[in-house]
């Protein structure tokens, strides 16, 4: 047994984030790790790479007990973590960040350029790998940043490698790249855990499962013993109402139009319409020039030409502001950095884009600012313990639901949503979901982005493809995930991930 | 986590926890009432009327610029200029009592030179896009730099003596400027907390780009709160020139930081988001009261600068300990 956890427990203040965590890996297996958010995986995953120490239970490693502080000692003993968001260096290279805090050192310091970049690229063409040693990883893809990290993982001979959902920023060709990588691992008798909120990428990597729920281990097996319906059970611990589907409604007025637009380098000839009541998907792989679109539509990004109605009027949207005004609110794929304000309270979030709606000649309402907030944490059960809590406190379905409220608030009609469900567990996705139905039930319209088609599958009314900033498709919304990929995909070559 | 349908929203967390916070957050507070104390018995001096008004003199003029630091750092920015600022309004504003003016022309003349500056930083800082911190240091060269060039670099001495009385006079027995003091007070705490303004500020401060998106102002909105700063600071640019009695070009040398830790001490946050007006007052007047104890105690001034020194550390870990642990509770 490479490493095996008994009833491990860790609290953080007076919150128990891990109340009964069990865990066994074997060298050569890939062990997956299930949960919705908060469930506690990362918590232990923590633990065994030595960021957090536990409270109570028992960590063996090859048989022994130990007792890991930091990152370090568990690198040197064979342990290492391939984190979600990168956690490199962006202005060093490839080969820099490989070697990071290893480098071969030479008497006052001084470091071996060149030959940690011949070592490097070594390993990098032994394995592959889409990337050059010399390359500054700012300019890297996520894709390209993990990758980074996998390579350090391998360059350290680790035999225990972690991966923290690695494709949730990746698209289809980048991530079966990642599984191949696993694969090698596997071959090579590392140890590998690998925590993932994709359901149907399971069947791609895994030999075991283990499923948390509440912070305790509720589940483990091989993977050929689980139905899907199975894992969901384990990881929600209810049943789920069936899979979410959604009813078609009659499409009411056109709140959006476009037609021919186009930016440099991300968008060529882009038109379509969005009606009262719908919900049209946007399909593609990373780099399709869906995000731009979103951003361009919102004024963050400047079109160079096309023309664009909201409600039937003509604009010209030159900044958030003015997109705003007109109506429209993007909920962007990453909540934290653009749509949410951390360190203020919920309620501040929730009015954040409409004070004007809580103020009076500049001054401001509390308690209609409250009873906004307080209303809407009600009506999408945002789980928190009051108004006043931090957003930052918030699990990430909880946070998305705060800034949806947000664009709520509002009166948002015209909805952009980039990655709705990035990050978020299966019960909160659901409800995301339901209020998305709720909004187009209301007469707003909706253009929802997703890398997970089977999302697109179930709630979108129409399905617009995207590659290589065009529109190449559309697609009526009951269809086949093969005809998505076959115009999102059609002559999308993989090597070039830079 | 397991029944999506029932919210629970209690009103309020749970009391005792609620009460160590609000007990922490007070520790700034406790701290200047020891402090205070502590003064009172080693000096016989201390508690004197003479002594506890030149203490309230001293901090006035720090603590009224202090403010409109506040609001410029809840932004997430920072004012280096605000020194110069304070020496060219008072010049500006002693110029024109000079050249025969009344006395309120004249400290009008000193605000609007103020606001005129901080605008001057905040039109740089949002439509040159420059970090704050360079603009203002660019403009701490500019500001001081042209008040010497209209003065020649020698003070201006021909002022209404009436005007002592805004920096040394007395109104209902209390120096006139903790009048002047509270009503700045009482104005930024409702600009922060009660109104748009405010809560735009906090929001560019916690996560700015949260802000433009959300359809926030944001540019209009930082410009205001520079400007503000600036009008705030004028201010205090003329008390100082009233306490002076004189407008002096090299006025308000090295105010700025006094400023800056006043904020600081008082639970501000430099990456901004965080920071208050009851705090910075509290600030403002540990540092004063370490200042006059040191000296009443007989300490040297070289002593004196280290302990302050000090002090802003030990203020700001204390912080950082409290908020780690709510955060983590």
């Amino acid at each position: 047994m490479l490493l095996e956890l008994n009833h491990i427990k860790k609290r953080y203040g007076g919150v128990a984030a891990l109340s009964d965590g069990c865990l066994t890996v074997e060298a050569g297996e890939v062990h997956l790790l299930l949960g919705e958010n908060g469930a506690g995986k990362s918590t232990l995953m923590k633990i065994i790479a030595g960021i957090v120490e536990r409270d109570r239970g028992q960590m063996l490693w090859q048989g022994r007990e130990v007792q890991l502080k930091t990152p370090a000692e568990a690198a040197a003993i064979g342990i290492s973590m391939v984190h979600q968001e990168s956690l490199l260096a962006p202005h060093l290279t490839v080969a820099e960040n490989l070697y990071l805090g290893r480098e071969e050192r030479l008497p006052f310091g001084w470091v071996r350029r060149q030959r940690m970049m011949e070592a490097a690229n070594r390993l990098i063409s032994e394995h592959q790998f889409p990337l050059r040693a010399e390359w500054r990883v700012e300019k890297l893809t996520p894709a390209g940043k993990q990758l980074v990290e996998i390579c350090r993982a391998i360059l350290h001979g680790s035999s225990l490698v972690i991966f923290d959902e690695p494709t949730s920023s990746l698209s289809g060709s980048e991530a079966a790249e990642v599984f191949r990588i696993v694969k090698t691992l596997r071959e090579r008798k590392v140890g590998v855990i690998y925590i993932t909120h994709r359901l149907d990428e399971l069947q791609s990597v895994g030999d075991r499962v283990t499923i948390f729920r509440d912070g305790r281990t509720v589940h483990t097996s091989p993977l050929a013993e689980l139905t899907t319906s199975r894992i969901i059970q384990h990881m929600v611990g209810r049943e789920l109402s069936a899979i979410y589907h959604r009813d078609s409604l009659p499409p009411g007025d056109e709140l959006l139009r476009v037609e021919h637009l186009n930016q440099e380098g991300q968008l060529r000839d882009i038109s379509f319409s969005l009606r009262a009541g719908e919900i049209v998907g946007i399909a593609g792989l990373i780099g399709a020039g869906r995000t731009e679109l979103c951003r361009a539509l919102f004024g963050v990004d400047p079109i160079d030409s096309g023309r664009v109605w909201v409600r039937g009027r003509e604009m010209r949207i030159h900044s958030p502001q003015e997109a705003v005004a007109a109506g429209i609110a993007l909920v962007t794929e990453d909540r934290q950095v653009t749509g949410l304000a951390l360190r203020l309270p919920i309620a501040h979030n929730i009015t954040l884009a409409n004070v004007r709606g809580i103020s009076r000649f500049g001054f401001l309402d509390r308690t209609a600012q409250n009873t906004a907030a307080a209303d809407f944490i009600g009506r999408l059960h945002i789980r928190a313990g009051s108004t006043r809590q931090l957003c930052g406190r918030l699990s990430g379905g909880n946070q998305q639901k705060v800034v949806i409220a947000k664009w709520l608030f509002r009166q948002a009609q015209v909805f952009l949503f980039d990655e709705p469900t990035r990050g978020i567990d299966v019960g909160a996705k659901a409800e995301v979901f339901n209020v998305m139905d709720e909004l187009a039930k209301s007469g707003a319209a909706i253009l929802m982005v997703s890398s997970e088609m089977q999302e697109l599958l179930q709630v979108a009314d129409r399905i617009l493809v995207m590659r290589d900033g065009k529109i190449t498709g559309e697609l009526p919304g009951r269809t086949t995930q093969e005809a998505i990929m076959r115009y999102a995909a059609l002559e999308t070559a993989a090597e070039e991930i830079r | 986590m397991s029944q999506p349908a029932v919210a629970q929203v209690p009103a309020v967390p749970a009391k005792s926890r609620r009460d160590r916070i609000v007990l922490q957050r007070l520790l700034p507070f406790v701290s200047l009432i020891i402090l205070f104390i502590a003064l009172a018995i080693a000096s016989p001096h201390f508690l004197t009327a003479t002594n506890l008004s030149s203490v309230v003199r001293q901090t006035a003029v720090i603590n009224i610029m202090a403010l409109g630091m506040t609001m410029i750092i809840i932004t997430g920015g920072i004012d280096l200029s605000v020194g110069a600022i304070l020496a060219i309004s008072g010049l500006i504003g002693a110029m024109a009592m000079e050249k025969g003016f009344s006395i309120p022309v004249g400290v009008l003349v000193g605000v609007v030179t103020g606001l005129a500056c901080g605008l001057a930083n905040g039109l740089m800082i949002t439509r040159l896009r420059i970090q704050p911190f360079i603009v203002t240091l660019g403009t701490l060269g500019i500001f001081r730099g042209t008040a010497l060039i209209i003065s020649n670099g020698l003070p201006v001495h021909r002022i209404p003596p009436q005007f002592s009385y805004l920096g040394e006079g007395n109104l209902l027995g209390v120096p006139f400027v903790l009048w002047i003091l509270v009503a700045c007070a009482v104005f930024t705490h409702i600009v922060l907390e009660n109104t748009r303004l405010g809560r735009y500020t906090f929001a560019i401060g916690s996560n700015r780009e949260a802000a433009i998106y959300a359809g926030i102002p944001v540019l209009f909105h930082t410009t205001a709160v520079y400007a503000i700063g600036g009008m705030l600071t004028g201010l205090a640019g003329m008390i100082e020139a009233s306490r002076l009695m004189t407008g002096q070009p090299t006025a308000g040398q090295g105010y700025e930081l006094q400023a800056i830790a006043a904020v600081v001490i008082g639970g501000g946050s430099l990456q901004g988001g965080e920071g208050s007006v009851i705090g910075t007052l509290i600030g403002a007047f540990i540092m004063g009261l370490l200042s006059n104890g040191s000296d009443l105690l007989g300490v040297s001034p070289y002593l004196q600068q280290a302990i302050i020194g000090a002090v802003i550390i030990l203020a700001v870990t204390l912080d950082e300990v409290r908020k780690r642990r709510t955060a983590a509770a």
